[in-house]
């Protein structure tokens, strides 16, 4: 869908912050854009948008419904937040009730408790950044970009945004978010891209839905306790067993990982981790680099 | 459009902004017409004089209102920043077409006078003359095209003495010593709408001249 090629930017005559990107999105995929402060990454965001235009190269097939959260949004605005809604809803072609409900709806998935009528000047960084977050899904989006959404965001709402993003994706949109922390890009996409010194790498895809498919479970002997020999590779969803020093290192199936974990808890195990990955691969680099 | 139109008006209008140039436009209009028992040509003249800088101003607030992160989600959601200048100078129109209704009133009201038909459409005219050159110089001076305000004011100030005193080459000019010495309507009516026509033309050179800086610099 969403084509960059040797896609290059610099502002006036200065030092070149995006050089040679080659980015593709599809419909259906979440990408992040992982990079430390300053690396250039808002700037990506803008071009893909429309919104800063490349110094060289082009940026073809933008669809044209696009939602866009910046990285701040700080409302010095006296409009009220749903007020806010309703005319950005009336801007993309729904009607001023439409929008209300639209608004409404979002701001109640969002949890943004005691401030729909307050100005937007007088919301704190979270909900305010609550509302940008409205704001984009006001219509279903084709192409959702996302600078830093978590930041600033409640626990609870983080859930909320992993869902929109699912959403989006699920109807034939294209998510693409930034973020400094690898943890978070690890577990809501689908790919990445790493950008540093202004290039950008792909990191690689992962296939959509095998998300979080697999459990890593690592089980230790829990000291003064001799736990009771289990083999481990006939319980179902197993499909791989592995030894790393005293650990046992399992790889489970997400539906069955529940039922092993109760398995090896009865069994006198002790849990030193579980993390959920995603597909066979990714899962045998992380041991190659824990081995190392 | 219209949507965006109305953003925009909301915004300006729950910013109180607005009121300076307006409370200014009152001041000026009360000023140059009350006790004025001469032609009208005359008298819009002044009220047409009185247009151009509040119209400056409240084109540079209704853009100055908004920070570049809300303006980004304003372009996104319609679509393109041409859009949203033309919606700009589009709420900036709105505004002054408030201003003339009071610049066309007032005066009846503060002094004495007979108006015609053509009175008032000679006002209406004369007043969106001075509109359209003052929102020209507004666009241009806006934080579109300048970061830091100070030079953006400075040089507002520099276009509008220069359009008030550029002697026979500015229309604003042109218009107001026109309308000084002419005492029948009707007649300069003719004359006033070619001014308007080239004030409008300006009026799109300066948004296309914005448009090219904006998207240069993005």
């Amino acid at each position: 869908m969403l084509r960059c090629e040797a896609v290059g930017k610099r502002y006036g005559g200065g030092r070149w912050v995006l050089r040679d990107v080659n980015m593709d999105v599809a419909m259906g995929d979440v990408l992040a854009v992982v990079g430390s402060n300053g690396s250039g990454k808002s700037t990506l965001l803008r071009i893909l948008v429309g919104l800063s235009q490349p110094t060289t190269g082009s940026v073809s097939g933008r669809p044209s419904r696009i939602g866009y959260v910046p990285d701040r949004f700080t409302g010095h605005d006296r409009i009220s937040a749903i007020g806010y809604l309703t005319h950005m809803g009336r801007i993309r072609g729904l009607s001023g009730s439409a929008a209300r409900a639209r608004g409404h709806h979002l701001l109640e998935r969002l949890s943004l408790v005691g401030g729909w009528e307050a100005p937007l000047r007088t919301l704190s960084k979270g909900k305010a950044q609550k509302v940008a977050l409205a704001q984009a899904l006001l219509v279903q989006p084709e192409l959702l970009v996302l600078d830093e959404p978590w930041s600033g965001l409640d626990a609870s709402a983080h859930g909320v945004l992993a869902e929109f993003i699912d959403e989006v994706a699920a109807q034939g949109g294209a998510v693409v978010f930034t973020d400094h922390r690898e943890a978070i890009t690890e577990t809501h996409a689908r790919g990445s891209y790493t950008i540093s010194d202004g290039r950008v790498t792909s990191r690689g895809g992962r296939h959509a839905g095998s998300r979080t498919s697999m459990v890593e479970l690592v089980l230790t002997v829990p000291p003064g306790v001799m736990p009771i020999a289990v083999n481990w590779s006939v319980l179902p969803g197993v499909t791989e067993t592995a030894q790393r020093g005293g650990e046992v290192v399992l790889r489970v199936a997400r539906e069955h990982s529940d039922a092993v974990l109760l398995t090896a808890l009865q069994h006198r195990w002790s849990v030193a981790s579980v993390a959920g990955t995603a597909d066979e691969r990714s899962c045998r680099a992380d041991v190659r680099e824990t081995a190392r | 459009m219209i949507a965006l139109v109305r953003y925009m008006f909301t915004v300006l209008l729950l910013s109180q902004r607005y009121l300076a140039p307006l409370l200014l436009f009152l001041g000026l209009v009360a000023v140059l017409t009350s006790s004025d028992t001469g032609p009208l040509t005359a008298t819009y003249a002044s009220v047409a004089g009185a247009m151009l800088p509040c119209s400056v101003w409240l084109t540079m607030t209704l853009i100055g209102l908004e920070d570049q992160a809300h303006r980004s989600i304003v372009v996104v959601s319609a679509g393109g920043p041409l859009r949203v200048l033309l919606a700009t100078v589009g709420t900036a129109a709105t505004w002054c077409l408030l201003l003339l209704s009071a610049g066309l009133v007032l005066p009846l009201l503060f002094g004495t006078h007979t108006p015609g038909l053509a009175d008032l459409a000679l006002g209406t005219v004369a007043q969106l003359t001075s509109a359209c050159t003052g929102m020209a110089i507004g666009v241009i001076c806006s934080r579109l095209v300048f970061r830091r305000q100070g030079y953006a004011l400075v040089l507002a100030l520099v276009l509008l003495l220069a359009m008030l005193l550029g002697k026979g080459v500015t229309p604003v000019n042109i218009l107001l010593t026109h309308l000084q010495n002419a005492s029948d309507s009707a007649d300069t009516l003719a004359p006033t709408g070619a001014l308007l026509a080239v004030t409008t033309g300006i009026l799109a050179a300066a948004v296309a001249m914005t448009h090219a800086i904006t998207c240069r610099k993005a």
